[in-house]
């Protein structure tokens, strides 16, 4: 998505001059400024702390390690399985929800009463505070409290997962619906009658003309969970706080930040997180350039459009 | 019989989606005798939970907390983008393809990466424990959040008439408070509910940058809910804190559901 | 509309401004005091009578800290860290002595201040006070686990893990659990290290000097320490969610009758008399496991010590108003009202408090045996190494973990390794 649509050439009328550069920048500047001082800056300086030994605890040992933090983690067989465990919640729970997001989408296109009510209760879980989610289904995989089962489902290694991936399939999946029902309006219900007609089967329809209409979108909804997922912490730590072997990279880094205070060390977990979340984007669009270009190519321009550099 | 199989996908949706939330309610509605029936209905409803947590400084003190801190950022948040996203959906400058990879590279990143340079930071600024203290984080991710939002509305937006009032003489600012902002208040308001309820959900920094009733908000005060008593987990106080604080964001959704929805899939559907 | 949300936000930013100018209203200087919420009172009641007392110097505002002891430190060291000014008296932990005094955090208890709070105070809590030789915090209250268990099932209660446990096996299914602290947290931690001691080691060697400290862990106690969480954590009268569960969990066990036994504080015998007050006659409690059979066991060491916070404005008030809320009378005011063990050894004599504890004198036996957990700084950082090796329960495996317990706690020691 860093990647700036192919510029056509530049030979479109040239609209209010005096409107000029200048107040483009006047207008965008106090935004960037205030990203990049909240944003940035802090980045900046997370990658500063790292290279320290720096414990608020033991103030008098603060020192330059340069990359010893890193040698710790990368070193310590809790950062690997914390890494394990991330990538199970995510991959089962990312799948999950483009499948069941999909399958959302396909019925509510479909949906022929009640669409209004299916769309309210969509956002049910989207507009729930996660940590209510998280609490909702921690009482509910409680043996003491539940409606559901007797059984502890907290109280050991797999069990946990399934009941945070639940919560995040059921939190997030409503969103990933209605972006794949957006994406669905996309396809011409046209090319689906004449596929019809030329007698394809349901499944060679969605195969064939559905799936290549929609794929721009489902990759873009597939990238969005999977960066939203790897830092996936609000659950972890209500319903777990990472007992059994279900301790994320995002708890990790927050236990040596705020459990024990030092900023080294989780500095460097948190910028291992931060590099892995970009590394992840950056393959990410270029492995799927192609498709991620047609999504974001301009539709034919009508007569009075905006320039399609505009559009972005 | 196929048309039977969408009803049924429909009514399968609404039951899962509904059901956890219902599952609270009847949480919050049960007395500490009735808590552990294992019932999905409260066999014998009551509203003593939702008593003692009005009465409870530390539910009270965060619910404010969680109002003021999800408004400040939600007024700022849509002041800063507004202009930014004008100038990008309908102006031409230098730069302007960096702004972009910019602010999706900002959504993108975890936040529990800055937590510990902005404990760091805070606690010399003094700002450990205040409202800015969350509203200047909540700001690096909710002004991106609302840039995107706007822009994609603003190309819904028929400019011609800003431009009729351009060319009858008035300066760029007139034309923009005059002409533009009215035109860009749906997709002001749809930006503004998206970014209060990023805040309203934030959970990292609020727990990470607050220790105290002065700016913890409602999420953190939830998982630090003292109890009444040192080994009892406060099951029905905690559920009934959190069917009031999900009331709100619940209406919201539902009245504004069409245009929330829109501005969701802003990314995707514009195109 | 941009008018009115100037007016909006100004109103709000202005907001919390108006709430912070509270207190300071008689002339006398507010306290805050943080400390855990005790549900029967009497630490508000404490607060109050000590504030009556000071005619006007002080006034003692009670702040909650969550539910746990991580957390309640997880909230104080991050405001210690920021040199926050309006904590003057904490409530703390015993095994926090070392790491906030390390740290800097406190004002040392000294002179005629030190001596009117450790006069008759039991030996085992008064050590908990103390680090390097100097006093840091008034002992408050104390606590220890006991072994509570069903006479009607159990006519004779057993004095090792081993007979506990076979005990157990033979009593019928759903009747038979043991009920211990397996979840992950620092209650783990504390079954770990009692297991330990009563085996003849311990987790660290000169805990309270960081450049000597190591790991200790014996071999051989060691194992037969770890050998009872594996028998317990795979015999079937452990809990199914024995790796989650609390002291809530144990608690809730004896109360349902799922537990034939429970390690736990004296809040079980609270918890009995006030919501099934018919089992109470049946209720039975005995002095912890042994490990090693004839080996006198060593049980859990808890309880709250008060600080005072080196970044208070008003040290002189709060180490007066310290002083007054650990006094003998608020002491008695918390074992009657709130059940809470009294540090002054006295206390346990005391008519009213012989009625709220019929195991008064069990109890203080159990806490003059009690194994503090080791008085390093980075104690906080080796109970996390105790719970990264040896959770879940289920997967202790003595003769692999041991090596593998003194590298992490080794590591944990210097603070230096990710936990």
């Amino acid at each position: 998505m860093t990647e700036a649509p192919p510029q056509p050439p530049r030979t479109r009328r040239k609209r209010r001059p005096r409107a000029g550069r200048r107040t483009a920048w006047l207008l965008t500047a106090p935004a960037v400024v205030v990203m990049l001082a909240v944003g940035a800056y802090p980045v900046g300086y997370a990658i500063w702390l790292s290279l320290q030994r720096y414990d608020l605890r033991f103030p008098s040992q603060r020192g330059f390690v340069g990359l010893g933090n890193y040698a710790a983690v990368l070193g310590a067989r809790v950062f690997w399985t914390d890494l394990g465990a991330t990538a199970v919640i995510t991959a089962i729970a990312v799948t999950a929800e483009l499948v069941l997001g999909f399958a959302i989408a396909l019925t509510l296109r479909r949906g022929l009463a009640g669409r209004r009510a299916v769309h309210a209760a969509l956002l049910l879980p989207y507009g729930i505070i996660t940590v209510v989610a998280a609490f909702a289904w921690q009482y509910a995989a409680t043996p003491d409290l539940s409606f559901l089962s007797g059984r502890a489902w907290l109280g050991e290694r797999w069990s946990s997962f399934a009941v945070v991936i639940a919560t995040e399939v059921w939190k997030t999946t409503p969103l990933a619906a209605l972006l794949l029902l957006a994406g669905l309006a996309a396809v011409p219900e046209e090319l689906m009658d004449t596929a019809k007609m030329d007698g394809a089967t349901a499944w060679q329809r969605f195969r064939r003309v559905m799936l290549p209409g929609i794929r721009p979108v489902l990759l873009v909804v597939l990238l969005y969970r999977t960066l939203d997922s790897v830092r996936v912490f609000d659950t972890v730590f209500i319903q777990t706080n990472g007992a059994n072997g279900t301790e994320t990279v995002s708890l990790l880094a927050y236990d040596q930040l705020a459990g024990r205070l030092n900023l080294g060390l989780g500095s460097a977990v948190s910028v291992l997180l931060f590099l892995l979340s970009a590394a992840i984007a950056l393959g990410f669009v270029w492995v799927f350039r192609a498709d991620l270009r047609e999504l974001y190519r301009p539709r034919p321009v009508e007569p009075d459009e905006p320039d399609p550099e505009d559009v972005w | 019989m196929r048309r039977l199989g969408w009803y049924a996908g429909s009514a399968v949706i609404l039951l899962v989606a509904a059901v956890p939330v219902l599952w609270i309610l009847s949480l919050s509605l049960k007395s500490p005798a009735t808590v552990t029936d294992k019932r999905l209905w409260p066999s014998d409803p009551t509203l003593a939970n939702y008593r003692s947590i009005a009465g409870s400084a530390l539910f009270t003190h965060a619910l404010l907390n969680s109002v003021g801190i999800g408004l400040i950022t939600t007024v700022l948040a849509v002041v800063l983008a507004t202009p930014a996203a004008y100038a990008l959906t309908r102006l031409q400058f230098r730069g302007k393809a960096l702004v972009l990879p910019l602010t999706l590279a900002i959504a993108v990143f975890p936040p529990v990466a800055i937590v510990g340079p902005l404990f760091d930071l805070w606690r010399a600024l003094r700002l450990y424990d205040t409202w800015p203290g969350l509203v200047i984080p909540y700001l690096s991710f909710s002004v991106p959040l609302a840039m995107w939002t706007l822009a994609a509305a603003f190309r819904g937006v028929p400019w011609e008439m800003a431009e009729a009032a351009q060319a009858d003489g008035a300066t760029p600012w007139q034309s923009f408070r005059r002409v533009v902002l009215p035109l860009a208040r749906p997709g002001m308001i749809t930006a503004a509910i998206l970014v209060f309820f990023f805040a309203w959900n934030d959970f990292v920094f609020a727990i990470s940058l607050t220790s105290s009733d002065r700016s913890r908000t409602v999420p953190a005060a939830l998982a630090f809910f003292p109890g009444d008593a040192q080994f009892a987990q406060p099951v029905g106080s905690i559920a009934a804190a959190a069917v009031v604080v999900t009331v709100p964001v619940l209406v919201a959704a539902l009245v504004f559901q069409r245009r929330l929805v829109a501005g969701l899939t802003a990314g995707v559907v514009t195109r | 509309m941009p008018r009115f949300a100037a007016a909006l936000l100004t109103a709000l930013l202005a907001a919390p401004l108006l709430v912070a100018c509270g207190g300071d209203r008689d002339g006398g200087v507010t306290l805050h005091w943080y400390v855990k919420v005790e549900a029967s009172g009497s630490y508000r009641q404490a607060a109050q009578r000590c504030s009556d007392a000071s005619a006007g110097r002080y006034r003692i505002e009670l702040e909650p800290l969550p539910q746990t002891s991580d957390d309640q430190r997880e909230q104080l060291i991050r405001r210690l860290a920021a040199r926050d000014r309006t904590v003057d008296i904490m409530g703390m932990d015993v095994i926090w002595t070392a790491e906030f005094a390390g740290a800097g955090w406190l004002r040392p208890w000294t002179g005629a201040r030190a001596e009117q709070v450790s006069a008759g105070v039991l030996a085992g809590p008064l050590a908990t006070a103390r680090y390097q030789g100097r006093l840091w915090a008034a002992p408050l209250n104390s606590n220890t686990q006991l072994l509570w268990y069903w006479k009607s099932r159990t006519p004779d209660p057993p004095a090792t893990w081993d007979q506990v446990i076979s005990a157990a096996e033979a009593l019928p299914r759903g009747r038979n659990q043991v009920a211990v602290q397996g979840g992950r947290y620092e209650g783990y931690t504390v079954w770990v290290n009692s297991l330990l001691a009563s085996a003849g080691t311990q987790l660290v060697t000169d805990a309270d000097r960081p450049a000597r400290a190591r790991a200790a862990l014996a071999d051989a106690p060691a194992r037969r320490a770890l050998a009872v969480i594996r028998r317990l954590a795979t015999s079937p009268v452990a809990d199914p969610g024995l790796s989650a569960d609390t002291e809530v969990d144990t608690r809730q066990a004896m109360l349902s009758g799922a537990a034939a036994f429970s390690l736990n504080y004296p809040e079980v015998y609270a918890a009995v008399r006030d919501e099934a007050p018919a089992l109470l006659p049946d209720l039975g409690w005995t002095r912890y496991p042994q490990v090693v059979p004839g080996q006198p066991s060593r049980p859990p060491l808890g309880g709250i010590n008060l600080g005072i916070s080196a970044y208070s404005p008003h040290p002189e008030q709060a180490f007066a108003a310290a002083a007054c809320l650990r006094s003998a009378e608020n002491q008695q005011v918390g074992a009657v009202r709130g059940g809470l063990p009294p540090t002054i050894a006295a206390g346990y004599d005391d008519p009213a408090v012989v009625r709220a504890f019929p195991f008064g004198d069990l109890l203080r036996a159990s806490i003059a045996a009690a194994a503090p957990r080791p008085a390093t700084p980075a104690y906080s950082d080796v109970s996390l190494a105790v719970q990264q090796v040896l959770h879940p329960p289920a997967s202790v495996n003595p003769d692999k973990d041991v090596p593998e317990l003194r590298r992490t706690i080794d590591d944990a020691l210097a603070s230096k390794a990710l936990l």
